[in-house]
């Protein structure tokens, strides 16, 4: 049995898998291909996390730090798994980095390789996002966001009006993403708190098939966005995004409430992208051979009362691979894979549900 | 040839990367499947003849085109309301030199009252379907669709086909009452995919000058809209972020092409709308489509690739313009009769303008076609036919023999 946790990707998920192995006495690995560990929240630009409005890049450099305070922690940044043998409690993992291959022995392996931002080119291009540069992504709205500047890319100016277009890539089964990607109505609310917050002028409209604000969302997100900052939230499918030149933008969908079409102008749109599993966890779920469901994501062999392990002993998965997540849902499951991670090591056998 | 979206729309995208097609998130190749039946030994397929060409279709995956030794399937709409279309198709053929079979025995496919919820049954669709596929494969000849709603059609058939084995050996069984095999062609190919994939060789046949031409372009729905990965998407058009086809063709000819907001929109046909609730079809037709595009590009002709849109966008103009006298028309046309008229074809004898309702002749005046003149001889020839000297034209009676390539 080797004392050892491999930890695949440097996002939120890696890094608490990796301090919490640490913290409980094993080895850990933490291998990120890119040039430094924080993940998406880091290199998607996020302002603020969700819901409680902590600046995304002080949390992660905060939780950063604490990994690198760990002694049992091993960070191989600019590093790729390339490969891997034997089993459970002896498996040789193969670390390709700037130093060149690197065989690791570990008793279990973590992955930790998040998701991706649907993206609106490949379907529902009647959003237009590709061709109108005042129709933006989630993410693309963080970055101005973070910089506290909100303007009208095509015009440098203050919008007058923007709204959020709920479920786009996400419970849409033309495209075969039938699931909710559970986070979008909570970011897209605290994204219309931000804007608001930075320039009052705004007027900010939310068009959602129907807003899924789980658990303490409500309180933390939803009411505030009306009551405090006076975000409209319209119940209606929006169906297509134009730009009327010279007029600027037109949403157009129904409005299922009053029963009625609608057109609405706009100064920017913002498309509330689903989740998708990453190019990496597609690639280390196939390499590690561990099954991923219909949509790519790391399956789990014994749902619900185990909500990390996978279908290959000793392989433990976390955070958004295993499928849309939150960041409280992702640093659970990374606390519970490192737990089960090394509770495997700690028994000798391979760990059951 | 290279439409950037920027040059169709507004300032330069720089706020975000360029969009690539992946095979990752492609829906399950149909040929996989195909090729598992056929190894099976329950269908044929029919492969597409050599020499073809290969074009990008959605997901980033190609789509085989063949040049020549085509069957074609023509429209029930086309050959009824829009003669000039499908015998611009043919005429461009012959001029450039492709054999083809213009065949008797072709079935309606019956798929337009399928859309409109009148007709009829899964199994009657897809015998009907795969009737005439066999009537291609028995003639040698690879199907080529020239109907946009039959296009459409077909795939989804060949969808229940592949996905159903009650259904496969229900059909196999009509067909063999009619002594003919399941067959199912490699790919289910539109004739605008012909015309994108032979655009550089029709410019090369080009003799009028369409650089003073801009153009709006509408996709029609059947043909990108259902099974949406047969339909061809090109990176160096639009970005890969609509279909290439007719915009292709149109660039490959010179001409400009000019974007408009409702470029997704139906024409206004709707299947049903148009058999029980025209007056839907035709305000749609002028005020979501032809309205918009002559407020925001103002062009000299509109041009589509289905007929119920040249159709729909073309005849419903007339009632705009009895509400409104002021009322803008735009000329619509086919991206087969635009091309045809690129090589020189007669607007009336080829293309046969005279069936559009839209006033055209200021297009054609500034494709630099002597209208009258043109009417003229095409009065002449119809004389010649009430006269008793020929029963009806002939390819000869309308220069449709091999044009030289000009090397360029």
């Amino acid at each position: 049995m080797t004392d050892t946790v491999v930890v695949i990707g440097g996002g939120p998920a890696g890094i608490e898998a990796a301090r919490n192995i640490a913290d409980l006495g094993v080895r850990a690995v933490l291998v990120e291909e890119r040039d430094r560990l924080g993940g998406t929240p880091i290199f998607e630009s996020y302002a603020a996390l969700t819901p409680y409005f902590e600046d995304a890049e002080e949390a992660m450099d905060a939780m950063i730090a604490a990994l690198h305070e760990r002694d049992l922690a091993d960070v191989r940044t600019n590093a790729r798994v390339t490969a891997l043998s034997g089993e459970a409690g002896n498996f040789t993992v193969t670390v390709e980095g700037a130093g060149g291959s690197e065989d690791v022995s570990a008793g279990a392996v973590v992955v930790c390789t998040g998701f991706t931002h649907f993206d609106p080119g490949r379907e529902r291009q009647v959003y237009n996002y590709y061709q109108y540069p005042d129709v933006l992504a989630l993410q693309d709205l963080e970055v101005q966001l973070k910089a506290h500047d909100v303007r009208v890319p095509s015009t440098g100016e203050v919008p007058r009006r923007i709204c959020w277009v709920q479920c786009v890539g996400s419970r849409d089964r033309n495209i075969g993403n039938e699931y909710c990607s559970k986070v979008c109505c909570g970011v897209a609310s605290k994204q219309a708190i931000e804007v608001r917050r930075i320039c009052p002028e705004t007027k900010a409209y939310i068009f959602y098939i129907d807003m899924r604000m789980y658990g303490y969302w409500e309180q933390q997100l939803y009411w505030p966005a009306q009551e405090e900052h006076h975000v409209q939230y319209i119940k209606g499918i929006i169906t297509e995004v134009l730009e009327v030149r010279g007029q600027g933008l037109v949403v157009r969908g129904e409005d299922t409430t009053m029963g009625r079409p609608m057109e609405v102008p706009m100064d920017m749109v913002i498309l509330s992208v689903g989740m998708e599993p990453s190019d990496g966890t597609r690639a280390m779920a196939s390499l590690l051979g561990v099954d991923q469901n219909k949509y790519g994501f790391v399956e789990v062999a014994h749902p619900p009362l185990d909500t990390v392990t996978t279908t290959r002993a000793g392989i433990f998965a976390a955070g958004a691979a295993l499928g849309p997540a939150d960041l409280e849902d992702t640093i659970s499951t990374a606390g519970a894979a490192a737990t089960k991670a090394v509770a495997l090591i700690r028994r000798g056998a391979p760990a059951v549900a | 040839m290279t439409i950037p979206v920027e040059l169709v729309n507004g300032p330069a995208r720089k706020n975000k990367k360029a969009f690539e097609f992946s095979e990752q998130h492609a829906p399950e190749d149909f040929h996989d499947r195909l090729f598992e039946l056929e190894e099976a030994g329950e269908l044929i397929v029919q492969r597409v003849p050599g020499p073809y060409i290969e074009v990008p279709v959605k997901y980033g995956r190609s789509k085989k085109v063949p040049i020549g030794q085509t069957w074609h399937h023509k429209s029930c709409g086309q050959c009824g309301h829009i003669p000039g279309y499908s015998t611009s198709i043919f005429w461009v053929n012959r001029k450039l030199g492709i054999e083809y079979h213009d065949p008797t025995d072709q079935t309606s496919c019956t798929a337009w009252n399928y859309y409109a919820s009148a007709t009829s049954n899964a199994a009657a669709q897809a015998c009907v379907a795969m009737r005439n596929f066999a009537a291609a494969y028995e003639s040698d000849h690879f199907p080529i669709i020239h109907c946009g709603t039959s296009f459409g059609h077909y795939k989804e058939v060949r969808h229940e086909i592949l996905a159903h084995d009650k259904l496969r050996a229900e059909v196999r069984e009509v067909l063999k009452s009619m002594n003919k095999p399941l067959v199912m062609p490699e790919e289910m190919v539109h004739y605008s995919e012909w015309f994108y994939a032979m655009r550089d060789r029709i410019a090369e046949l080009q003799v009028r000058d369409f650089s003073k031409i801009s153009c709006t372009v509408h996709p029609a729905c059947h043909y990108y809209k259902l099974v949406e990965g047969d339909a061809i998407y090109d990176p160096e058009v639009y970005g890969g972020q609509r279909t290439a086809v007719v915009s292709g063709v149109a660039t490959a000819l010179g001409a400009e092409v000019r974007d408009y907001s409702t470029w997704f929109d139906c024409c206004g046909f709707g299947f049903r709308h148009i058999l029980v609730q025209r007056d839907f079809s035709r305000s749609f037709a002028t005020q979501r489509k032809i309205k918009r595009m002559k407020e925001e590009a103002d062009p000299d002709v509109t041009l589509t690739h289905d007929t119920g849109c040249v159709t729909t966008l073309d005849k419903s103009q007339f009632a705009a313009k009895a509400q409104d006298p002021d009322f803008a028309t735009i000329p619509v046309l086919s991206e087969a009769q635009f091309a045809a008229l690129a090589m020189g074809a007669h607007p009336y004898k080829v293309c046969q303008l005279h069936w559009h309702a839209a006033d055209y002749k200021p297009l054609l005046e500034k494709m630099g076609i002597d209208h009258e003149k043109a009417w003229a001889e095409f009065e002449e020839a119809c004389a010649k036919l009430e006269r008793g000297e020929q029963q009806y034209l002939t390819w000869d009676d309308v220069d449709a023999e091999p044009g030289v390539v000009v090397p360029r």
